[in-house]
């Protein structure tokens, strides 16, 4: 709740009656309320705000002193963890050094301010990202990414306000396109989400918008978000759609989603609660068409579930992001499949009846959610699980096999898309990747 | 001695406006309740609405259905026109978990 006052330009804190988790649960006693109510009344009259002062003026640097640059570095990163500013994982100290490198990868100047950071409200700029990206490992190359996707995540409608409190677990994806995604080592291929010492920048710009999350916004578990589970939060998701993989007519996600011209590098940021793996080949002797279709229906049958943290996604959002990798793809594109046509397809058959929905209690959040279109969706039977084909996100990528495909589960209100600035010295820091990385292999 | 000098990450915070002048007293005031209607707000705004009753001679407490209800509309700029209006001189928000 004190984010939340900061995000408003209040002083962080607030008057505040807080009680155990327990006192909110149906059933519960809340004799507690009448015991003190005391602190209610005080709420009211005698509460002062203990923090003073307009919070204006440059931070002071940190300063750790020890007797080997390796002790230097321990007692740095327990300092950071001890503030709260890291992730238990080691930390780059973002030195200045350290952060004007990373700077070298910025098209805009340090200073420039990107907005503040919900729901703490810290300040964040261009420098601001470079902090986070020094810390989280990552190099000047990977800058402009991380700054579109800061952007895209500031950006209201994104709903990154309630999302980063809420206790759904939401994490943002962030899907890009254009040639920046190879050329700065973002995976799109075997292992796209996971650790790939070959392809690391996603890992380091997920875990720099983490960082910023967390530093920046206040996104602390159990304190300033209430995430349940938290996961996939370590690195968040930053992938490349395979484009090299398209089949002849398919259109890259930014294309689709945002109208970005092919060939142009962007960012498309949703958020997501869950991934899952989806055994998409079939295991007989099936046909082409045959193990298509049944894939097809075994996908649509992971995304025919009441999601009801999708709901705040139901008119403008997504229902969620699918993976597919592009040896599929192309399989699908033989047999006349377009991504139009499975989205279409995964509108039809992942709609749920209403007496499912009954069941399961569903209604009751579909009856108060803000928006009218999803709310009168109830008079649909079978009810489809988004308002439109359009809202399902298909994105190519992953290891050239057919057996899986990946489904990240929607809670995203919106889909924002940003363009990515390429730095000026964006060949001279690409040549230096090439020294310290070694030569970009293709997969 | 390895000296190592960095960022504090954690950005400044602006404040814009002051938090809300307390009241001296409750007594005679005019007291709203807002509710997301979530997290047992239906009994425990009530029940504030009957304690401060009791409690504080001349207080008028509106009932928790006098302001639209639901996280969807309580944080809108509506909501905070209708309460103005109403004339409160406090407000209790709830219930966040």
């Amino acid at each position: 709740m004190t984010n939340a006052v900061a995000g408003l330009g209040l002083a962080p804190d607030a008057a505040m009656v807080t009680f155990p988790i327990e006192a909110f649960l149906p059933g519960s006693d809340i004799s507690t309320v009448r015991a003190r109510r005391g602190e209610f009344y005080d709420g009211l009259t005698r509460w002062r705000s203990a923090l003073a002062g307009d919070g204006a003026g440059d931070l002071p640097m940190i300063v750790v002193e020890a007797p080997s640059a390796e002790a230097a570095l321990a007692r740095a990163n327990h300092l950071m963890l001890a503030s709260r500013w890291g992730d238990g994982l080691p930390l780059w100290p973002p030195t200045r050094e350290r952060v004007d490198w990373i700077l070298e990868g910025s098209a805009q100047p340090r200073e420039r301010r990107l907005g503040t950071f919900p729901p703490r409200g810290g300040v964040t700029t261009v420098e601001s990202c470079a902090i986070a990206l020094a810390m989280a490992g990552g190099r000047p190359e990977y800058l402009g990414v991380l700054v579109a996707a800061v952007e895209a995540f500031l950006d209201p409608a994104s709903g990154s306000e309630s999302l980063q409190a809420a206790s759904g677990s939401a994490f943002p994806v962030v899907i890009v396109n254009g040639p920046i995604g190879a050329e700065i080592r973002l995976n799109a291929g075997f292992g796209c989400l996971g650790p790939d010492p070959q392809r690391p920048a996603g890992a380091s710009i997920g875990r720099a918008l983490r960082l910023l999350q967390q530093n920046q916004g206040g996104a602390l578990p159990g304190l300033g978000t209430m995430a349940s589970y938290g996961g996939l939060r370590y690195t968040n998701v930053v992938v490349a759609e395979d484009e090299a993989a398209l089949p002849a007519g398919w259109a890259p996600h930014g294309t689709e989603r945002h109208g970005a011209a092919p060939g142009t590098d962007s960012i498309s940021l949703a958020f997501a609660s869950g991934a899952t793996n989806i055994r998409r080949r079939g295991a007989g002797k099936e046909t082409p068409a045959q193990d298509a279709l049944e894939g097809m229906h075994r996908m649509a049958d992971f995304m025919r579930v009441p999601n009801m943290p999708g709901l705040v996604g139901y008119e403008h959002g997504t229902p969620g992001i699918l993976l597919l990798p592009g040896v599929v793809a192309k399989t699908m594109a033989g047999l006349g499949w377009t991504k139009a046509t499975m989205r279409d397809f995964f509108w039809e058959h992942s709609r749920i009846s209403v007496e499912q929905l009954r069941r399961a209690g569903a209604p009751a959040w579909i009856e108060i959610d803000a928006s009218a279109v999803t709310r009168e969706s109830l008079s649909r039977d079978p009810w489809p699980i988004t308002a439109r084909p359009e809202n399902f996100i298909i994105v190519i990528a992953g290891g050239g096999h057919p057996t899986n495909s990946y489904w990240l589960q929607g809670y995203s209100p919106a889909v924002v898309g940003r363009p990515v600035e390429r730095p000026p010295a964006l060949d001279r820091l690409l040549a230096a990747a090439e020294r310290d990385l070694g030569p970009r292999q293709s997969r | 001695m390895i000296r190592l000098e960095f960022h504090d990450p954690s950005g400044r915070i602006e404040v814009k406006q002051p938090h809300a002048p307390r009241l001296p007293s409750l007594a005679g005031r005019r007291v709203g309740l807002v509710s997301n209607d979530q997290w047992q707000a239906h009994r425990m705004l009530p029940l504030l609405k009957s304690l401060l009753e009791a409690d504080f001679p001349g207080i008028q407490v509106l009932p928790v259905d006098a302001f639209p209800q639901g996280n969807a509309v309580i944080g809108s700029e509506d909501t905070a026109a209708r309460v103005k209006a109403s004339g409160v001189d406090a407000v209790i928000v709830g219930n966040a978990a």
